[in-house]
């Protein structure tokens, strides 16, 4: 009998799942959310569940316990989280496992632990692994913190224990200003949350974010893929990613690569999961936090390496050796992933919601496409507002960015404004060209005008003018390089409008 | 200066969009040929049009416009999914705005006259097309000489006062001009 597996998710990377399920000749079931009853991906499963949740508070991807009970009415074998919503919830995995699904990810137990930022890091240290340097604990009063912060080196970042939304937070640059903004800090946190502690970490000025991606059996194996960079981020969310990263060189991937293993081993840890490293400008790099998912860029390790990491994934849960060899994974090319939100970049990238008139993707040899739209789809305030990935890939970076803008430039999206035009200026930026960039790009450069540029300015110009001209004229018909017998935009207008 | 752009062309298809940062551009958008843009023509091919959107072709290089709404004369398109605001207006409501909103510095015809007795022989344009300075307007013939009259500015002809074949006398006059600074 085929196995049957439940997909928890939804879009695109529900669609990858598909993808993957089919390959392993299991039967793909996903979920039907009211919320988006036409979804693209529910035309790729072989079945459907109907979750009627237009009533629920959440979506059925929020549901852990509804999920779990029509997995077992509609006798589901394993249950695939993707990322997000409910992929690095112990209890759900917890609950699946319970009730005989077989959830693919890791243990529950380690999905806690990995979530609980104060274990994960002591279980770094544990096995080696570089921390950023700061205090352990809580530091008693100003004087040990600038003692602390003599010894690490400033800048220094003075956080409140119960801290959060940069209350109680201080970056400090130089030793005079450090008793000040300790009392003012720990006032602050007392104030806001009722507790004054303060830790002391080191600061780093201009990080980059590195990630390895590690896949590990449930007897013990495990390897790395390699690393992806992650530094272009807004609002602390990633929107280009790359594999590999310029800032590491073969010996560095082999130290950091079999650093990840020896963590992941040191855990216990099965599945796919990406661990998380924070670079400074010297090139010194720190533990960040384990992620125990399948993460959105996962498929730029995928091109580089060519290792199925979703396959793996399925495999591994269904108690499969992993067969790859650390000396047999290589690192070909280059590869880069952009996400396409419907979000205005002009305008602080608040999010856009509504119809997506018409979608066309580029195409070629060295071009992914991951899509979780069509044409006429809706994009609902429900849910996030990643529509498709545009990955692309090439034999260096440099040519990797040129292939890459190329394929921008064949992008169409009408109705809704996407993050395309700002990952084209990020792509041609001096800071991303020589791979100086770090996270703090976007507050630091970026600026709206970067999107425009003349020509862009000057044939809109044409095409406001063509537009306007075609009513003030009538003149539809008798533009002989406008060939085209489709009704003219201002008639149309006009039967809208009257 | 010295371009062409504006000779001997319809002056209904003449406009002038005004982008909100204050960027004016002139627009022709002709009958036979490419649009010229600020004065040179452009080398640009339609590739699509669909209900609201172009795409163009220009230095090798895809343009996909999209109007994003409009109000009036007032459009917002977005080029390569990054919006711009357009004013846009014919040659004649742009003049005739100038003349409304600018009592003070009102735009003067510029009159040409007959600079000595003779006949009218031939004249090239019409009322309503447009003209650069110095292009030729009409020909004098005077004491068995022909002289080509030409526009003193750039502009629309507005009305042309006489006929192949009249006499005419000095100083009297011929055509008069629109000009046009954009």
């Amino acid at each position: 009998m085929k196995k049957r597996l439940l997909i928890a998710n939804r879009s695109e990377i529900a669609i990858r799942i598909i993808r993957a399920a089919h390959k392993l000749g299991m039967v793909a079931v996903v979920f039907q959310s009211d919320r988006e009853p036409e979804a693209l991906y529910l035309s790729y499963a072989d079945e459907v569940i109907p979750a009627r949740d237009a009533h629920n508070d959440k979506a059925i991807f929020l549901d852990a316990e509804r999920i779990v009970q029509l997995a077992l009415e509609n006798n589901i074998d394993l249950i695939h989280p993707g990322y997000g919503f409910l992929s690095e919830n112990p209890d759900f995995a917890q609950l699946c496992t319970d009730k005989g699904l077989n959830f693919i990810g890791p243990s529950a137990q380690l999905i806690r632990d990995m979530g609980l930022k104060t274990v994960a890091k002591s279980m770094a240290i544990e096995a080696g692994l570089p921390l950023v340097p700061g205090s352990d604990g809580p530091v008693r009063d100003a004087q040990v913190a600038k003692e602390f912060a003599d010894r690490i080196g400033y800048p220094v970042i003075l956080k409140a224990s119960a801290g959060g939304g940069g209350r109680g937070m201080r970056i400090v640059e130089k030793p005079e200003t450090i008793e000040r903004n300790f009392k003012s800090a720990s006032d602050e946190a007392l104030a806001a949350f009722g507790n004054g502690d303060m830790f002391i970490e080191k600061y780093l000025q201009n990080p980059k974010h590195l990630e390895f991606q590690i896949m590990g059996d449930k007897h013990g194996n495990v390897v790395h893929l390699g690393e992806r960079e992650c530094s272009l981020q807004r609002k602390h969310q990633k929107i280009v990613e790359e594999a590999p990263s310029a800032s590491v060189n073969p010996q560095k991937r082999a130290e950091m690569g079999e650093m990840a293993v020896r963590f992941a081993k040191a855990i216990g840890y099965y599945s796919a999961g990406t661990i998380e490293f924070i670079m400074d400008e010297d090139g010194s790099y720190y533990f960040m936090e384990m992620n125990t998912r399948i993460q959105v860029e996962h498929p730029v390790t995928e091109q580089v390496t060519g290792v199925d990491l979703v396959d793996w994934q399925i495999r591994v849960a269904l108690g499969e050796h992993l067969t790859l060899k650390q000396e047999d994974i290589k690192i070909t090319g280059w590869a880069m992933e952009i996400r396409v939100n419907t979000e205005d970049p002009q305008n602080r990238f608040s999010p856009q919601t509504g119809l997506i008139d018409q979608i066309s993707f580029p195409s070629g040899d060295n071009i992914r496409i991951e899509t979780g739209v069509q044409s006429g789809a809706v994009v609902t305030p429900y849910f996030d507002s990643m529509v498709a990935k545009i990955i692309v890939t090439g034999t260096d970076r440099a040519d990797c960015i040129a292939n890459t803008l190329d394929a921008l430039n064949n992008f169409v999206l009408n109705g809704l404004k996407t993050t395309v035009p700002f990952c084209r200026v990020v792509l041609q930026h001096p800071a991303f060209v020589d791979a100086t960039y770090t996270t703090r790009w976007v507050d630091q450069v970026f600026t709206p005008d970067m999107l425009e540029n003349e020509d862009d300015e000057m044939i809109g110009a044409l095409a406001a003018t063509i537009m306007y001209a075609q009513e003030y004229l009538q003149l539809s018909s008798d533009i002989p390089w406008y060939k085209s017998d489709r009704l003219n935009v201002w008639v149309l207008n006009k039967r809208l409008n009257y | 200066m010295g371009t062409s752009y504006i000779y001997n062309r319809d002056a209904s298809r003449l406009f002038i969009a005004v982008r909100e940062n204050g960027k004016r551009y002139k627009l022709f958008i002709p009958k036979e040929s490419k649009p010229a843009i600020n004065g040179a023509e452009m080398d640009i091919d339609f590739v699509e049009q669909g209900d609201f959107d172009y795409t163009f072709e220009w230095k090798g290089k895809k343009f996909h416009c999209e109007l994003v709404s409009r109000d009036q004369n007032k459009a917002i398109v977005k080029v390569n999914g990054v919006e711009y605001k357009y004013s846009i207006e014919s040659i004649f409501s742009y003049i005739r705005r100038g003349m409304i909103n600018s009592d003070a510095n009102k735009i003067d015809d510029n009159n040409i006259a007959a600079p000595m007795p003779g006949k009218i022989v031939d004249i090239f344009l019409s009322e309503g097309d447009l003209v650069n300075a110095g292009d030729p307007i009409l020909t004098l013939e005077a004491m068995k000489m022909q002289n080509e009259i030409s526009a003193n500015c750039n502009g629309v002809i507005r009305k042309i006062k006489v006929q192949p074949g009249q006499s005419v006398m000095k100083d009297e006059l011929l055509v008069e001009i629109q000009s046009i600074e954009v």
